[in-house]
C-alpha cells in the first residue's frame, strides 16, 4: 500500500535545499537568530515577571512612611497602635530597614531587622525565626544573611563577621549566624536580616522610631478605605498600597521591554527584507525548474507540495535550532546582555537566576510568527509561476 | 491518434504587436508513425509540439490525441496527460544540471508516489535500453551534450509513453551522435511508439524511418 505522504516529494526537497547549500545556509542562519532573539525575550520576560510577580505577593498590603518635605522620615512607633485600632486593620507591625553600602564590592545591601516576638508580615521572616535562635542573635549580636550577600562578604573574605559603620563613625561587629533562603531569589540576593535593636545601633535611630509600619487588613477589598482612613488620621505620611507597587514595578518593566522593542523591531524588519525579497519574485533558474518539472507532468499542486515541503523544512529545523539556542542561552547560561536590559530595575545589583517557566503558548507564538509567514513567502511566488502555461516558462 | 484541426496559435508581444505563430494548420498523425516537421527557426514548428504535448493551448482550432480534445483540458489534467502519454525531448533537453542522471531520469515518476521497487526497475530499464547506466551517478552538469541527450531520451521514456516528441534533438549534437540518435528513434519506432520530430537538421530528411514529412513556412504548411 502506498504511503500518502509522498516521501520522493519530500526527498526532492530536501536534495533541493543541498544543491543550494550556501543560499540556505544564510536563511537558516537569519530565521534561526530572529526565532533564537524572539523566543529569548519571551523566556526571559516570562522568568522575569514570574520572579516580579512572586515578589510582588510577598509585599505588604499598605505601607505607612512619614513624610516631611517631601522625603521619607522615621516614624513614631507608637503610631502602630492608632492604626489597630482601626476597624477592618488585622495587623500593624512598625519595620526598621535600609540600605546599608558596601564599599569593597560597589553594592548596596538591604538590611530589615525583626523581633521574634513580633507578628511576621513575610513568610521569610517566619522561616528565619524557626531556623535560627533569635534570642542568641540579639545577645552576640548576629545576622542571617542572604546568599548573593554570602557570596559576595566572602570574596572580601568577611566570611564569619562583618564590621558596619555607625553614624557616628564607630565600628559594630555583628557574626554572620547563617544563610536564609527568600521566597523569590531577587529578595534572597541581597538581603541581611538582623534583630531590630542591632539594626537601630547601626542605623543611629531612636529607640521608638521606625523606616516605616506595615498594615495588613482582613478584607483585601478594603485596602484603600483602610489606606485613606489612616491618611486622615495622620496628614504627614505616604500611604503605599500593594496595588500602587504593583503599577510602579510593571511601568519599570514596561520601560525595559521597551528598549528592547526598539531592538526588536530593527531585526524584525531584517526578516521582512528576506521575506519580501523571496516573495517578489523567483529567479530565473527557480523559474524554470518549475517549468521543466510542469512540463514533465507535475501538477501544480504537486509542486506546490515540493515547495511547502522545501520552506518547512527549512523554516522548522531554524525554528527548533532558535528554541533550543534561546533555552541554553536563558536558562543554562543565564541569558548575558540581554538580561541586562531588562533586570537593574532597582538601584541594587541583582544577579539572581531566571527560573525556568515553561510556557507553551510562547512556543506557539513565535511559531506562527515566523514559519507560516516564510512558508507563504516561498508558496505565493511558486504559486503564480506554477500556474503559467509551462512552455512560457521554459521556452 | 492525433489530429490538429485548423489550429491558429498567435502570440502577444506587446498590445501592438502580435506573432501568428501559427495559421490554419490541418495535421493527422497516425500511432506508430514517425513524423518529421521540418521548417527554419521561426517556422513554427516547436508550437505544434507545444501544442500536442499540451504545454500550451491553441487561440483557435482544436488538439485531438486518442479521441480527446486536449486543447481545453485545464493545467491539472493536462498535466497528468503529459505525464501518462508524453516523453517530451527539448532542444536544451531541460535537465535540472545540479540533480544525478538517475534523479533526472526519476523526476517523471516523483508525484506518482510508486514503490521503490517498480521506480527502480522501471530506472534500469531506461538506463540500459539508452546505455547510460555506468553514468547513473554522475551530476548532469558534468556529462557531453550526447550524455545529456541520452539523459533526456531515458527521462521521456521513463514513464513508457505512447508519443515521444522531438524538438531539434541534433542541434547541438556532432554528426556521430545525430547518427547515434537516429539508431535510437529506430529502436523506439520498433517499440511502436507515435513518435514527431521537429528539425531542420538534413540527416532526418529521407530516412527510412521517417514515415511522413510535412515542412512549415511561417505558420504555415508548404507541403
Amino acid at each position: 500500500m502506498r504511503s500518502k505522504i509522498n516521501l520522493y516529494l519530500m526527498e526532492y526537497a530536501l536534495n533541493a535545499l543541498l544543491r543550494e547549500k550556501y543560499k540556505s545556509f544564510f536563511i537558516m542562519s537569519i530565521f534561526t537568530l530572529l526565532t533564537f532573539l524572539l523566543t529569548s525575550v519571551f523566556f526571559i520576560t516570562n522568568s522575569i515577571k514570574y520572579e516580579l510577580q512572586s515578589t510582588v505577593d510577598t509585599l505588604p498590603q499598605i505601607i505607612v512612611q512619614k513624610i516631611k518635605a517631601g522625603r521619607h522620615y522615621d516614624i513614631d512607633e507608637n503610631v502602630v497602635d492608632d492604626i489597630l485600632e482601626i476597624a477592618g486593620v488585622d495587623d500593624a507591625v512598625a519595620r526598621v530597614w535600609g540600605y546599608y553600602y558596601f564599599e569593597n564590592a560597589g553594592v548596596n545591601f538591604s538590611i530589615v531587622g525583626i523581633d521574634a516576638y513580633e507578628r511576621q508580615y513575610k513568610k521569610t521572616f517566619e522561616n528565619i525565626i524557626e531556623d535560627f535562635d533569635f534570642e542568641t542573635l540579639e545577645q552576640t549580636p548576629s545576622m542571617v544573611v542572604g546568599r548573593g550577600v554570602k557570596e559576595i562578604m566572602k570574596q572580601s573574605y568577611y566570611d564569619e563577621y562583618f564590621n558596619f559603620i555607625k553614624p557616628d563613625g564607630s565600628l559594630k561587629r555583628v557574626d554572620v549566624a547563617g544563610v536564609f533562603d527568600g521566597q523569590t531569589q531577587l529578595e534572597s540576593n541581597d538581603m541581611i536580616v538582623m534583630p531590630k535593636e542591632t539594626l537601630k545601633e547601626i542605623f543611629g535611630m531612636d529607640e521608638m522610631q521606625a523606616t516605616d509600619i506595615v498594615v495588613k487588613v482582613k478584607n483585601p477589598q478594603e485596602v484603600s478605605t483602610v489606606a485613606a482612613k489612616i491618611k486622615l488620621i495622620y496628614p504627614d505620611t505616604r500611604i503605599i498600597t500593594t496595588q500602587d507597587l504593583q503599577i510602579s514595578y510593571q511601568n519599570i518593566f514596561d520601560y525595559k521591554s521597551g528598549i528592547f522593542l526598539a531592538l526588536f523591531v530593527i531585526a524584525i524588519f531584517t526578516f521582512f527584507i528576506i521575506i519580501y525579497d523571496k516573495a517578489s519574485g523567483l529567479s530565473s533558474e527557480e523559474k524554470r525548474e518549475i517549468g521543466i518539472l510542469k512540463a514533465i507532468g507535475w501538477k501544480i499542486d504537486d509542486i506546490l507540495k515540493e515547495k511547502f515541503y522545501e520552506a518547512f523544512i527549512l523554516s522548522f529545523f531554524a525554528y527548533i535550532l532558535g528554541v533550543i539556542l534561546a533555552l541554553l542561552y536563558v536558562y543554562l547560561f543565564q541569558a548575558p546582555i540581554l538580561r541586562d536590559i531588562f533586570v537593574g530595575y532597582s538601584q541594587l545589583k541583582t544577579s539572581f537566576e531566571l527560573p525556568f517557566i515553561f510556557d507553551l503558548h510562547t512556543l506557539f507564538l513565535v511559531f506562527f510568527l515566523s514559519v507560516p509567514i516564510y512558508v507563504a513567502a516561498i508558496i505565493i511566488p511558486s504559486w503564480k509561476v506554477a500556474t503559467l502555461e509551462a512552455d512560457e516558462v521554459i521556452r | 491518434m492525433i489530429e490538429l484541426k485548423n489550429v491558429n496559435k498567435s502570440y502577444e508581444i506587446n498590445k501592438n504587436n502580435i506573432v501568428n505563430a501559427l495559421q490554419n494548420i490541418n495535421i493527422s498523425i497516425q500511432e506508430g508513425e514517425l513524423f518529421v516537421l521540418k521548417g527554419a527557426s521561426g517556422s513554427g514548428k516547436s508550437t505544434v509540439l507545444s501544442l500536442i504535448a499540451a504545454l500550451s493551448k491553441p487561440t483557435s482550432g482544436e488538439v485531438i490525441v486518442d479521441t480527446k480534445q486536449i486543447s481545453k483540458l485545464p493545467d491539472n489534467f493536462a498535466c497528468e496527460y503529459r505525464r501518462d502519454n508524453i516523453g517530451f525531448i527539448f532542444q536544451k533537453y531541460n535537465l535540472i544540471p545540479t540533480l544525478s542522471v538517475s534523479e533526472n531520469i526519476l523526476l517523471p515518476l516523483v508525484p506518482l508516489n510508486l514503490p521503490a521497487q517498480e521506480a527502480q526497475e522501471k530506472l534500469q530499464r531506461v538506463m540500459k535500453m539508452f546505455d547510460i547506466s555506468h553514468k547513473a551517478e554522475a551530476i548532469v552538469k558534468n556529462l557531453s551534450g550526447g550524455e545529456q541527450q541520452r539523459v533526456a531520451i531515458a527521462r521521456a521514456n521513463v514513464n513508457d509513453p505512447k508519443i515521444i516528441i522531438a524538438d531539434e534533438p541534433t542541434a547541438n549534437l556532432d554528426e556521430r551522435l545525430s547518427l547515434s540518435f537516429i539508431e535510437i528513434l529506430k529502436e523506439l519506432k520498433a517499440l511502436k511508439k507515435t513518435i514527431v520530430i521537429a528539425t531542420h537538421d538534413p540527416l532526418f530528411f529521407n530516412l527510412d524511418c521517417v514515415d511522413r514529412e510535412i515542412e512549415l513556412h511561417k505558420g504555415n504548411i508548404l507541403s
